[in-house]
């Protein structure tokens, strides 16, 4: 497996009246062609500012990329000009978003949402582009494309919406695409569906995904490596197995005995991570999980924690498993 | 467990009328919200109450409560039929029956700071003044884990699981028998959706009180409940206790519903497979005929969609409405 992004010390600011949002800080992740990767963490960690990093669709001017490398096939996006940015969006990378009815256009029939990205990246014509359309939204599994092709986003429920969406971001036939908590606002046999046709769609085009959701049984189900974020940074990545069944880092401990499992008994009490996320724009010293962490020692607040390798393929930026301290594993065995 | 019933719900019905009309409004249609529902809930215990959206599961709620006025059927408490109680008769009943809301950031009055919110209720039913009430609504901020100095302050300065502990502690100030708990932790992060779910349990053991928790969570409503309904379209189509149902579920709808919950382990999911049920929910303006299922189920047959099936118990305390089984 070759690797198709690589994204390197990514480090993307919010330039805001009460201060500096540094929603993402030095953040390093790499994807092989057609694997799955997952963003894994809770709302305002970054994972999906480290994603529109990539697609550069940061909100300027408050928020800007202010350091770092995407290494798309070699390229670096962020050093493209904005024309030659326009030829990958949706071309090579394309994104599904959370919530398809604030992303789609409502002024424009699905058809042509649909085929206005191949008649400007493959210079088709509109009405082989509207062909083109029926097919994509067939595949998707759109009753009656020939039909529905004509209808405003309004006249689609909200799975067939995000079946659209899925249809505009497979069009080109991408290498890379960035689906963006793609099943949060639907039901759960809806979201079943959707998960089930991405699966299925990136593993025939060999196209490389990289999931963003808080959703932890979601990530166990469809992702090979995954990537735990917390306060704008990586705190551990590595195999979903050993991930979830060695976990190095307190806050991925934290995280996995918060979730009820859906095949577990009843009442076995669940332990929560005390207290709050901290506060993006007056992070704590040293660790930023530090506050919560009921295994702090005292170099947690004053160093922060690299990233690093403990064991092959898994790393972690946790000073107590670094120096081989995991507290934590004597409860779950 | 004491067997004691404290709720008791017959054949209960909500219909939304569809007009049509300016001046002369005609009805053209019902939205059957909720379409003959009955059960019990028992002293104590924890009622989990899923379903997809649209299913009927908040109007159930919104009608046992009579925030919603039922358009037929019983709601029985205390041997009185809720129902038929004029709003006066009523207000005596809302101090056992309470709610929990499931966005704190739009149930809580924003003008009002968390002792008005929590002492509200106290207010309403005259039950304590000057400092005895002063010193209530600091063991209830206490009883859900906040801290009293935050009396003062208005709901913007909390965040979202602490705003969720001030709808908690308001509806447990008049000591209720019965809270509804609509969706409570669906707008919450992880790490606090468990803090919030412990803080329910503990409450519910050291003061007795019944749930009826309502979510679309089936990890959740597992954790939490001791016996669990699942609605499809207005109607019950199976209820057992939660270890029956989550183990040997029986309707094709429940174990769809089972089998598209991703459970965290990635070494689980690999040996799990998927039942992907075809469709969406059909309108339940005008719902199919037979069961409301069979449209979108994967085994289906003739008699499904010309009889609907009744709810029956087909093992002790299982009940589906399924023709597979009867």
């Amino acid at each position: 497996m070759t690797t198709l992004l690589e994204v390197r010390n990514l480090t993307t600011y919010f330039h805001t009246q009460d201060g500096v949002v540094k929603a993402v800080d030095g953040v390093s992740y790499d994807v092989n062609r057609g694997e799955t990767i997952a963003l894994v963490g809770e709302s305002g960690c970054g994972k999906t500012v480290s994603a529109l990093s990539i697609l550069r669709l940061v909100a300027e001017p408050a928020g800007r990329i202010m350091t770092g490398e995407v290494l798309f096939d070699g390229i670096d996006l962020l050093k493209l000009s904005t024309e030659e940015m326009r030829k990958m969006r949706g071309a090579k990378i394309s994104i599904i978003f959370q919530e398809p009815l604030t992303s789609l256009n409502p002024v424009l029939t699905i058809g042509k949402q649909i085929s206005e990205g191949l008649e400007f990246h493959k210079g088709i014509s509109s009405s082989d582009g509207i062909q083109e359309a029926i097919h994509l939204l067939k595949m998707v599994g759109i009753p009656h494309p020939e039909r529905r092709i004509y209808d405003y986003p309004h006249q689609f429920s909200g799975g067939m919406r995000q079946r659209a969406m899925i249809a505009i971001a497979i069009a080109c036939q991408p290498q890379l695409i960035i689906a963006d908590e793609p099943t949060t606002v639907v039901d759960v046999t809806i979201q079943a569906q959707l998960l089930e046709l991405i699966k299925n769609i990136t593993r025939e085009f060999g196209t490389a995904l990289i999931l963003i959701t808080h959703n932890l049984g979601i990530v166990a189900r469809y992702a090979n490596r995954v990537f735990v974020m917390y306060a704008g940074k990586i705190v551990e990545h590595g195999t979903a197995h050993d991930v979830y069944h060695n976990p190095y880092h307190p806050y991925t401990v934290g995280l996995l005995a918060s979730v009820p499992r859906l095949d577990e008994p009843q009442k076995t009490r669940l332990l929560p991570i005390e207290g709050q996320p901290p506060d993006l724009i007056a992070l704590p010293i040293g660790c930023s999980f530090q506050p919560r962490c009921m295994y702090a020692v005292p170099r947690c607040q004053k160093e922060k924690p690299l990233l690093l390798d403990i064991s092959p393929n898994h790393y972690a930026a946790c000073w107590l498993s670094q120096n081989g301290i995991r507290p934590w594993q004597k409860k779950s065995s | 467990m004491a067997e004691k019933i404290i709720l008791k719900v017959n054949d209960l019905t909500k219909y939304f009328p569809i007009t049509r009309g300016l001046f002369r409004q005609k009805k053209i249609a019902d939205v059957k919200a909720v379409d003959g529902v009955s059960f019990e809930v028992l002293k104590g215990e924890t009622l989990g109450l899923v379903g997809e959206s649209g299913c009927g599961k908040t109007t159930l709620g919104k009608c046992i409560l009579q925030l919603y006025r039922p358009t037929s059927g019983e709601v029985i408490f205390e041997n009185k039929d809720l129902s038929n109680l004029s709003d006066k008769e009523l207000r005596v009943f809302r101090q056992k029956l309470q709610v929990i809301f499931q966005d704190p950031y739009d149930s809580l009055n924003p003008r009002f700071t968390a002792m008005d919110i929590i002492g509200e209720p106290l207010r309403i039913h005259n039950i304590s003044h000057g400092k005895e009430y002063q010193e209530r609504v600091t063991d209830l901020l206490n009883l859900v884990g906040l801290a009293p100095y935050m009396a003062g302050r208005y709901p913007h300065e909390f965040s979202g699981g602490q705003r969720q502990r001030l709808g908690i502690a308001r509806a447990l100030a008049l000591q209720p028998e019965f809270i509804v708990c609509d969706e409570p932790i669906s707008a919450l992060d992880v790490s606090i959706q468990a803090q919030i779910i412990n803080l329910l349990d503990d409450l519910q053991e050291q003061f007795g009180i019944a749930y009826i928790f309502i979510s679309h969570d089936l990890s959740v409503v597992r954790h939490i409940s001791d016996r669990v309904a699942v609605m499809y379209l207005g109607k019950f189509m199976e209820l057992s206790t939660q270890e029956e149902l989550y183990i040997k579920p029986l309707h094709p709808y429940t174990q769809a519903l089972l089998s598209a919950v991703p459970i965290p382990d990635p070494d689980v999911e690999t040996k799990r497979s998927v039942i992907v049920i075809k469709g969406e929910i059909p309108s339940p303006i005008n719902p199919p005929s037979g069961c409301v299922f069979h449209p979108r189920c994967p085994r289906a047959f003739d008699l499904c969609s010309t009889t609907i099936p009744e709810l029956k118990e087909v093992a002790s305390r299982h009940f589906v409405a399924c023709h597979l089984y009867h």
